[in-house]
């Protein structure tokens, strides 16, 4: 899947989705319930929370 | 280059051209002292800067028409923007105040015309201020996460 097509999936911009990859970017719990949705998986497979 | 950034961009280079414009013909018309007694000189001024600012406020209105290109980043972005926004408007003005007063103090008034200046400036400042303030915190936010 291509960011583009993942950013309208989820309802945000391309450039969100690469920040958000980069990790320049931490989304809010609905966007990343979207995002883990448009990919068809758990959010808990596309985020993980790390100790700082 | 996110829809927002790229609309701030365009607003801001706006903004030099359209104060640039605006002085110029303010110049070249012959400055406060022919804007206090010519009524068409008033008129025209009027007209580039309500002109201007409908221009500048349709370009940002664009953006929130269409959800997904408007997205929580950007929003989060424009909120910082208003910071800027809100300091280039208080500098001007504590400039503008301090540089009139002084320079007319002997006269003790101060030409009414600086109130047209004054509230054309502050809003055009305040604009691209805003505008510049959303370029910085996309660099800041790509740069630093």
């Amino acid at each position: 899947m291509t960011q583009q097509r993942l950013a309208d999936r989820a309802g945000c911009t391309r450039q969100t989705i690469i920040a958000v990859e980069q990790g320049k970017y931490v989304p809010s719990l609905e966007l990343a319930f979207r995002i883990a949705k448009a990919l068809g998986v758990p959010v808990e497979e596309v985020f993980q929370y790390e100790d700082p | 280059m996110a829809p927002l950034q790229r609309r701030a961009l365009f607003g801001l280079l706006f903004g030099v051209v359209w104060i640039a414009a605006m002085m110029a013909v303010f110049l070249s018309k012959g400055g406060a002292q022919s804007f206090d007694q010519d009524a068409d000189f008033r008129l025209l001024i009027d007209g580039l800067w309500i002109g201007g600012l409908l221009v500048y406020l349709a370009l940002f209105a664009t953006i929130t028409r269409q959800r997904a290109r408007f997205d929580e980043r950007d929003k989060l972005i424009m909120d910082r923007s208003a910071r800027a926004q809100w300091l280039a408007a208080l500098f001007s003005l504590v400039a503008w105040i301090i540089g009139l007063s002084e320079f007319y103090r002997s006269e003790g008034q101060i030409p009414i015309v600086f109130l047209y200046i004054i509230f054309i400036f502050v809003l055009a400042i305040g604009s691209m201020a805003q505008s510049a303030g959303i370029l910085i915190g996309y660099w800041r936010m790509n740069r630093d996460g």
